[in-house]
């Protein structure tokens, strides 16, 4: 199978939406889907589409957590900091992972496989500490866990695919 | 429709709001994001007043985007407006103690020092997005709030000379607190890290707008019975001679 280039993977998610602005958000969440982040060429082609100021997807792109301008890793993980987290000691949890992939939150991993950032509350504090990588949950996690549920996610882990 | 302000018995439309009824009565309310010719923004929080609905209990509202009603009562100033406007103030100023314009005599006026550690000490944006709404309204939409929280800012798409600029300089006219920096050197003018062809008036040689800007109104149609080669004042006159002329 011929892959798809980047602007043939763009138009196909683009034209998929109707030419008007309110439908620009779930393009932006696609596309960061399919690339995990925003390529430049997508905001553009999707304003020409959506005949909207291109500053406005600008705007939306740095303004939702859920988009990235920049290339996210391929596992997300997100260490929870909320409250009842932070209290079950989720500092020496952003630790343990800064350690282990040698990134700090708001980071891309050398390798490419792994985004780390912090979040305010999952919402699942009765497991706090709470850890989520893509859309696994992983509560009460210990120091010592740590290491084995992130090199799960890499390749050939049980949790990479 | 009838309400009172300040005691004083005014007159006004449905679907006008109390600040505006109130600076026709003479009444002025501090205010940093009100522009007559955009839309409010209710952005600076200035503008606060007490309003009281007729037979409804009183609340503090912002008076620039607040409509009339029939037997509304409304008043100015209170010792609860001046706290508040207070605390306003004090936030304002800590945000852009840079700020030019009314943002430092209000302060001057209503007795507030910043007392905190300003985030940034050389900022004037106060994030009121008149700007914002000015290039929507008037040129192509080409800035915009972006990011969000401490790090809310006004940029261009990817904080670069915007393309779409036509270098109208609406931005930087609308802007209360002198944060967009616009210069004319008598050729050119230089905004958002854009430069621009300033194009001169054939009658009288001043400078008068940017190549780009008249191609935009061109475009839309705002020009459509203008001569736009003209600068606007001789334009006026041009216009008024073929009146006379009749
Ligand atoms: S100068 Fe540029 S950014 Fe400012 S209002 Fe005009 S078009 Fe918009
Ligand atoms: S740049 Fe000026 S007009 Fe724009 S938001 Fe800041 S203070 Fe308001
Ligand atoms: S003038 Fe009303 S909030 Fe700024």
């Amino acid at each position: 199978m011929v892959e798809k280039t980047e602007a043939e993977q763009i138009q196909e998610i683009i034209q998929h939406y109707p030419g008007q602005r309110r439908h620009a958000l779930a393009a932006m969440q696609d596309m960061q889907h399919c690339f995990n982040y925003l390529p430049r060429a997508g905001l553009v082609a999707l304003a020409e589409h959506m005949h909207c100021p291109l500053v406005q997807l600008y705007s939306m792109a740095t303004f939702y957590k859920a988009l990235s301008l920049k290339p996210k890793g391929r596992h997300i993980i997100k260490v929870c900091d909320g409250t009842a987290c932070h209290i079950k000691g989720s500092m020496s949890m952003i630790d343990g992972v800064q350690r282990h992939l040698k990134i700090s939150p708001g980071d891309v991993s050398a390798d490419g496989q792994f985004s780390v950032e912090t979040v305010n509350c999952l919402g699942t504090c009765a497991l706090a500490p709470v850890l989520l990588v893509d859309e696994k949950h992983f509560g009460k996690v210990t120091l010592g866990q740590l290491p084995q549920v992130i090199d799960s996610y890499k390749p050939g882990g049980g949790n990479d695919g | 429709m009838r309400l009172t302000i300040d005691g004083v018995a005014c007159e006004a439309e449905a679907g006008e709001f109390v600040k505006a009824v109130a600076e026709r009565a003479g009444i002025t309310i501090p205010s940093i994001c009100h522009h007559s010719a955009l839309p409010g923004l209710a952005a600076c929080r200035l503008c606060l007043v007490e309003a009281t609905p007729a037979g409804k209990r009183t609340e503090v509202v912002t008076s620039c985007v607040y409509p009339v009603s029939e037997g509304l009562q409304v008043v100015t100033m209170s010792e609860r407006i001046q706290r508040l406007r207070r605390t306003v103030l004090k936030l304002l100023i800590c945000r852009a103690p840079a700020a030019e314009g009314r943002l430092a005599e209000y302060c001057q006026e209503y007795g507030v020092q910043n007392n905190f550690t300003p985030p940034d000490p050389d900022e004037k944006c106060i994030l009121c997005g008149l700007c914002v709404k000015a290039c929507e309204e008037l040129g192509p939409a080409a800035i915009a709030t972006v990011m969000r929280g401490v790090d809310k800012q006004i940029q261009s798409a990817f904080a670069e000379a915007p393309t779409d600029c036509i270098g109208c300089s609406s931005c930087a006219k609308v802007c209360p607190t002198g944060k967009i920096s616009c210069t004319d050197d008598g050729e050119s003018r230089v905004i958002w890290g854009k430069r621009f062809h300033l194009e001169k008036c054939p009658v009288c040689g001043r400078p008068f707008a940017t190549s780009e800007e008249l191609a935009w109104l061109t475009h839309r149609q705002v020009g459509e019975s203008l001569d736009l080669t003209l600068c606007p004042s001789c334009r006026a006159q041009q216009a008024a001679k073929q009146s006379v002329r009749g």
